[in-house]
């Protein structure tokens, strides 16, 4: 983030040499922060295996993964890149919406909640991807969910409804 | 010279008590109502300190979902300009040399720019 060293700082050091035909070529991601921020935990959603795997293979090769996990990290690649385009061809409205949102406020997710719930729904309904934050405490509401914000520079208007998927509805916090 | 002597009668009495009004609360009170005030603070505090969590966490998830791919595509340009600088290593020198005594590849502290560029 902010404390990242600008070491291939692209406007000085061109090497446009491409990779060399033995490897495979893979599309890049080609979306900036906020459509990223606001994607990251579909992306998390569909594939947390992938990523799982990607991470367990740089861990297994210190020193060398950026050579032998190639393969992984671009399965991981292709898959956000999928889930991107997926919430592009059916929740674009939503989607614009929500980042053009974390844009305007700081990247705070906090701030935006019904644009964000508004997405959610309409991830949900057409992808059945659903945001859970891992490891939150059973007894409140997950924080994504909540109506009243301490935090937030906007109170949420009334009838602005947090999305709770239909199957967890019963115990939200699963 | 005759001493001084105390005036006839007596002196005035000296007032050593302070006729000060007594304060509005007596100290028991002020105490629960400095506690009141306390332990209301601390618990919008808490409170607070709770979501402040919350929202930190899902912050974190949010970033641990996004890592993996941007670690590969940073990954795979590092591999390219490896790569590119191998061969343009071995195109003027004719071989590589080792210059780290280990396998584990080394980021690039220096790096050349070529003087002309393709795009």
């Amino acid at each position: 983030m902010s404390t990242r060293k600008p070491v291939f700082n692209q406007k000085v050091l061109y090497d446009t040499t491409p990779l060399p035909d033995s490897i495979p070529k893979v599309k890049e991601l080609g979306a900036s922060s906020a459509p990223l921020l606001s994607a990251s935990f579909f992306i998390g959603a569909r594939c947390g295996a992938y990523n799982d795997d990607f991470m367990q293979c740089k861990t297994d090769n210190p020193g060398k993964g950026e050579f032998d996990c190639l393969k992984e990290g671009r399965r991981v690649t292709r898959c956000a890149r999928s889930v991107i385009e997926d919430i592009n061809k059916s929740c674009l409205e939503q989607f614009r919406k929500h980042w053009e949102c974390l844009d305007n406020n700081n990247q705070q997710l906090w701030q935006c909640r019904p644009a964000e719930w508004k997405l959610n729904k309409c991830v949900f309904e057409n992808l059945k991807l659903e945001k859970v934050i891992p490891d939150q405490p059973k007894n409140s509401t997950p924080v994504h969910l909540r109506q009243k914000q301490i935090y937030s520079h906007h109170t949420i208007p009334p009838n602005a409804e947090p999305f709770i998927a239909p199957k967890s509805a019963a115990a939200p916090t699963s | 010279m005759p001493q001084d002597m105390p005036p006839a009668g007596g002196y005035d009495p000296v007032q050593f008590k302070r006729n000060l009004p007594s304060s509005r609360f007596r100290p028991g009170t002020l105490l629960a109502i400095g506690g009141t005030i306390m332990v209301y603070g601390w618990w919008r505090l808490i409170i607070g300190i709770r979501e402040q969590n919350e929202l930190g966490r899902e912050k974190m998830w949010s970033r641990i979902h996004l890592i993996p791919a941007l670690q590969a595509e940073e990954d795979r340009d590092l591999v390219r300009r490896h790569l590119a600088d191998q061969a343009r290593e071995k195109a003027l020198l004719g071989e590589n040399i080792k210059v780290y005594n280990s396998d584990r590849y080394v980021r690039p502290t220096y790096a050349v720019t070529p003087g002309y560029t393709t795009k």
